[in-house]
């Protein structure tokens, strides 16, 4: 492992940076509108100005009120989602784990859709109300993980195939439990049915926007302190104990943190699937495998990744909608396969 | 989906939906105009899931998203202020070629956002909260419908005609539906209704629930279906069915995708063939109108009623196509005459119904 300079973490972030402002422009330019590229700038400009109340064309309000928030939701989505996934694979010693493949993103959609059941019945403050959801996700996927890691844990240690296996069959158990809820209840199922699949096509509130940045940067935050932890815990959770590593804390830690990125990342978005998983593996290929330079990356990265997707997802079958998480499953589950076989090879 | 926004949302909805249904009927609940102080641009009107909607005035760009408006925006002659529809907007054959903003369920924001619309109409049974949140964050007006029987769905195209600034339209299309219902109230009032099975989709076998329009229709046209659940959509076990063997199965035509499997094609289904209606080719096929909430529904509750009782309909004739049947041996020969209907007759039916002529 290189040493870590500063200097190399800034040109690499500043590199995907680069990509992830052309992306952004290439999801403002592209739609089922057409808009020219001028009228991009011209609007682009009057907003850095502070003066989008200038901006009177439709083209304004499509790409400011629809583009923009979705660009910005898709950007906190897949960094949350790729540095879960990140800490899921170093926390697990499993280069395969992922939120979605886990089992966690299903574990937290159920929680949402228990705590939007529960809601009706509850006295609470609008505030509060608000944040239920989010809570419930976040419940649901941190007691997902915790009963996933105790199921894939063999004589003390984890064994991959096993985990892997316990992620699948928990992930197929909480759909079921989902779909039957779905049929017993009524109200606006087909709305869960579509958030389900993984969709940015509707965005939140402002104040969600605000809820979800801070979430994300604490959990990030959380996580990051812990990046030379998990560069030693690599190496086995044995051997990290007897070089310092204070491994139950971290383990807390982490899980904690990236249930919470998973569960905010589903409460607006649904279960969007595999981002965590590829988008970490080509971070690695690309700038090596220490997590104070992977965490980094991959949340810039998974940024590119699902604004692109879903740029994808509103343009092919324009002026309908694919959902997100299909075009990420399409791209994301035969690179599984790929990893997959190459391990056992 | 945004969840995050949906409780409150919800909520706003229920507290809403209380006010509505505390009105005694649903034609009390008629937009109420109250023109605000100074400018007349816009009045508020209560839509029938109890939302406040600011509609401006007059209402020159339509966008609906439902097949079902986009119909009542035709019968009431309002077509040329449609500015857009979805892509199952395929009924009248003109609709088609409105500009398409995408499906129900997924449209695209920024191509209803291009269009301007004044207003955009949408149903409960069929798009989704969120879009409704989204376009009011756009600050685009949304008009919402949700009519449960076909008492409903008259009141609610007369209400729809108040919104749009087209009253005299609206009650035409309602004296017309209803006079055309109390028709056939009167023949077919004295039989027993028949008990049906309404097959929405064969493998797996879907069916409607009590409380949708499709079983009010069902019940208009002297039938009631077999299938009592309070799901809209129940899927219901064939094994079910065959304990309650339907006198008939009903299905309805889809000029846009396959037409009902025929009787010799369900026999082959596994399990089909215990069913009694299926060795006795008791058997109607109906338009698709029926699937839609719209002043079209007539034409189909009509035509069902003419399928499962052909003799009250042989006595009297009064056009060509009851004297036609009046030749034809009633039984089963009739009925699979009616096994093909052409995916061009809803259209012809429509033509002659009331809902076309009102167009006019």
């Amino acid at each position: 492992m290189r040493p870590l300079t500063l200097h190399r973490l800034l040109l690499q972030c500043l590199l995907l940076l680069v990509i992830l402002f052309f992306v952004v422009i290439l999801a403002l330019k592209f739609g089922a509108v057409p808009v020219s590229l001028y009228a991009l700038g011209r609007d682009l400009l009057r907003v850095l100005f502070g003066q989008s109340s200038g901006i009177s064309s439709d083209y304004g309000l499509i790409i400011v009120n629809i583009r923009l928030p979705r660009i910005l939701l898709g950007i906190i989505v897949g960094a949350s989602l790729s540095v879960a996934g990140t800490s899921f694979q170093a926390l697990l010693r499993n280069p395969l784990a992922d939120p979605y493949v886990l089992g966690v993103s299903s574990g937290a959609a159920l929680g949402a859709i228990l705590a939007l059941i529960a809601e009706p019945h509850l006295t609470i403050s609008p505030v509060f109300a608000a944040l239920l959801t989010p809570l419930g996700a976040f419940l649901g996927a941190a007691a997902t993980i915790t009963a996933v890691y105790f199921l894939g844990r063999r004589q003390g240690q984890i064994d991959s195939s096993t985990l892997l296996l316990g992620g699948v069959i928990t992930a197929s158990f909480l759909s079921a439990i989902i779909m039957f809820l779905m049929n017993t209840l009524t109200g606006n199922l087909r709305g869960l049915a579509y958030w389900l699949m993984g969709d940015l096509s509707t965005s939140p509130q402002k104040s969600v926007y605000w809820f979800l940045g801070i979430g994300f940067l604490a959990a990030t935050g959380a996580i990051y302190t812990t990046a030379g932890d998990l560069n030693l815990l690599l190496a086995g959770e044995k051997e990290a104990m007897h070089l310092g590593v204070d491994v139950p804390r971290v383990r807390l830690v982490v899980y904690i943190a990236a249930s919470l990125l998973t569960g905010l990342a589903v409460s607006v978005s649904g279960a969007i699937g595999y981002v965590g998983l590829i988008v970490p593996h080509a971070m690695r290929l690309l700038f090596g495998s220490d997590h104070r330079t992977l965490l980094p990356t991959a949340a810039l990265g998974g940024a590119i990744a699902v604004v692109f997707a879903d740029t994808l997802a509103r343009t092919v079958v324009a002026p309908a909608e694919l959902a997100v998480g299909a075009v990420t499953a399409i791209a994301g589950a035969p690179l599984f396969i790929y990893l997959l076989r190459r391990r056992m090879a | 989906m945004n969840i995050l926004a949906c409780p409150r949302l919800r909520s706003a909805a229920c507290t809403a939906l209380a006010a509505f249904l505390s009105c005694a009927a649903p034609s009390r609940a008629q937009s109420a105009p109250t023109v605000s102080s100074g400018a007349p641009a816009f009045r508020e009107v209560t839509d029938e899931v109890g939302r406040n909607v600011r509609v401006p005035q007059p209402v020159r760009r339509i966008v609906s998203l439902a097949p079902s408006l986009t119909e009542t925006i035709y019968a009431l002659g309002l077509q040329d202020r449609l500015v857009g529809d979805t892509d199952y907007c395929d009924y009248p054959p003109d609709a088609e070629k409105k500009a398409k903003v995408g499906g129900a369920i997924n449209p695209s924001l920024e191509r209803i956002v291009a269009l301007h619309p004044d207003l955009v109409l949408v149903t409960k049974s069929l798009n989704r909260t969120e879009t409704v949140r989204a376009l009011a964050e756009l600050g685009i007006s949304s008009y919402a419908t949700d009519p449960h029987t076909v008492d409903e769905i008259i009141t609610s195209s007369e209400k729809l005609a108040g919104v749009l600034g087209v009253p005299e339209a609206g009650a035409a299309i309602a004296s017309d539906m209803q006079h055309r219902l109390a028709d056939l109230q009167q023949r077919i009032a004295p039989l027993p209704p028949k008990r049906v099975l309404f097959v929405v989709w064969t493998q797996p076998l879907i069916s409607v629930g009590k409380d949708t329009f499709i079983a009010d229709a069902l019940r208009q046209a002297g039938a009631v279906s077999i299938v009592d659940s309070e799901q809209s959509w129940p899927q219901v076990s064939l094994e079910e069915v065959a304990r309650l063997q339907p006198e008939f199965l009903v299905f309805a035509a889809s000029h846009a995708e396959t037409t009902p499997p025929t009787v010799e094609v369900l026999a082959t289904f596994p399990g089909w063939r215990i069913l009694d209606a299926v060795s006795n080719r008791r058997y109607a096929v109906i338009s698709e109108a029926v699937n839609r909430p719209a002043p079209r529904i007539v034409t189909a509750i009509e035509d069902l009623a003419r399928q499962l009782h052909p003799d009250a309909f042989v006595e009297k004739p009064e056009n060509g196509r009851q004297k036609l049947e009046k030749e034809n041996p009633a039984g089963n020969q009739q009925l699979s005459s009616h096994d093909y209907l052409s995916p061009r007759d809803p259209q012809l039916d429509g033509k002659t119904s009331g809902g076309g002529a009102c167009a006019r």
